[in-house]
């Protein structure tokens, strides 16, 4: 990932997953215009919820900071890496679209790099210009319960 | 019983049915803004409560002469009818309206329903953004017999007039110092303003398509909890958003001559030094 000076035996736990670096270099470049189409278009990729966690809320992890009900789910893959599920309602396209810039930059990453984002990784995004402060909190709270999600499965042993 | 003032009320047959009226402007106010581009109803352009309609730099609306270039260029004369509608039974459609009624818009309306009741009768989304030739407007001096602010809330509170908290009732007892969702907007301190009674604006509306509820229901609902009509009346919740909807069923509804919305609401009475509070 490019660190300067980084010994490479040792974590740098600064750095993100290259595909969520690249979705944050992305949205740090963009007009604020750029940044709502670039949000209703996540939003309109938002994969939908795989049958087997059809109403599973109770299986779920519940993420009470947003203004609308949203779970999640993460699923460990043979690779090592986790899937994370999201169940949102159709009629909140921000946060489906904030939910999908989650999923897309850290789906594939092990618990330990989804527990190694700082929790204010989306400084450089500057979304405050097109997203309220109240939904940039739900943000928040979707990145913190993924890492709930990363802890369980690191407590997990692996399959 | 019927509605006090039926004619700021229509059907989503009757926005269908003038969708492309010259004289009507549909105007989209919701809650999250990225729905209007998803998909909105043909005609309509959109009005976003914080980005739109808020004072860019102080805590306030728009000025008179912000809102008249604002409504030129939604290509609004003194004329037009204005309809609003949007998600969450109309809050922000509601909010909205309360502002074009402050700088003395005739002919404002609410689309019963809004967005949810549209979209369950499988009626036209577009994409499209339309454009109107802009006008001039003029805006009136400010209406402030339906904006209260707050030394005048203290004073009604110390009054002991009807004051009605319309937050939930977690929020009323103090109990959550903002909804559940919206940390970055609470206050200090929890409770109620001394006097408020807690009616949650929900309850004015029918749950399963957003509609309002009937006017019987509606009477009872808010003369059961002492807020009659030869009251004065003060409406107020978190930001003035919910309150807006109760203020707009209290005046239009049912039609009670004297009804503000204490827009600085519970962020600015929970953070107000020496202000009384009630738990």
């Amino acid at each position: 990932m490019g660190q300067p000076c980084g010994r490479t035996d040792r974590k740098v736990t600064m750095s993100l997953p290259a595909k969520l670096q690249e979705i944050v270099d992305d949205f740090a470049s963009m007009t604020r215009e750029d940044k709502l189409d670039t949000l209703i278009a996540y939003a309109e990729t938002f994969p939908p919820l795989p049958d087997w966690l059809k109403d599973k809320r109770d299986r779920m992890e519940p993420v009470p900071e947003c203004m609308t009900p949203v779970f999640l789910f993460g699923e460990k893959q043979p690779d090592g890496g986790i899937h994370f599920y999201f169940d949102i309602p159709p009629q909140s396209p921000t946060v489906r679209g904030l939910a999908t810039i989650l999923a897309n930059g850290l789906n594939g990453s092990t618990p330990e790099e989804v527990l190694s984002v700082p929790a204010d990784f989306y400084q450089p995004m500057n979304l405050q210009e097109a997203v309220s402060s109240q939904r940039l909190n739900g943000f928040h709270g979707v990145l913190a319960h993924m890492k709930q999600e990363a802890v369980r499965l690191l407590e997990k042993p692996s399959e | 019983m019927t509605y006090a003032h039926p004619e700021y009320l229509v059907e989503t047959e009757w926005v269908a049915a003038h969708s492309e009226d010259p004289k009507v402007r549909i105007l989209e106010s919701d809650e999250d803004p990225l729905l209007y581009s998803i998909g909105h109803i043909p005609g309509a352009l959109q009005v976003d409560w914080f980005s739109t309609l808020q004072h860019p730099l102080r805590r306030d609306f728009l000025t008179r002469e912000q809102f008249e270039e604002l409504a030129s260029e939604l290509g609004i004369s003194n004329e037009t009818t204005v309809v609003f509608y949007g998600d969450k039974s109309n809050w922000f459609a509601c909010y909205a309206l309360w502002l074009f009624q402050y700088y003395g818009h005739q002919n404002l309306k609410i689309m019963n329903g809004g967005r949810l009741k549209w979209e369950k009768e499988n009626r036209p989304l577009v994409k499209e953004v339309p454009s109107y030739q802009k006008t001039t407007y003029r805006a009136k001096e400010p209406d402030k017999s339906i904006r209260a602010f707050r030394d005048e809330v203290l004073r009604h509170s110390n009054d002991r007039k009807p004051l009605v908290d319309v937050r939930s009732p977690k929020e009323y007892t103090g109990e959550l110092l903002h909804m559940p969702n919206y940390p970055q907007e609470g206050a200090t301190r929890g409770g109620h303003i001394p006097g408020a009674v807690n009616i949650p604006w929900a309850m004015a509306v029918n749950e399963a398509d957003s509609t309002f509820k009937s006017a019987d229901e509606l009477r009872t609902l808010y003369e059961d909890r002492d807020i009659k009509p030869d009251g004065d009346v003060v409406a107020y919740c978190r930001i003035g958003e919910r309150s807006s909807l109760t203020w707009f069923v209290l005046k239009y509804l049912l039609g009670y001559p004297n009804v503000r919305n204490y827009d600085g609401s519970w962020t600015e009475w929970g953070n107000l030094v020496d202000a009384p509070i009630e738990k």
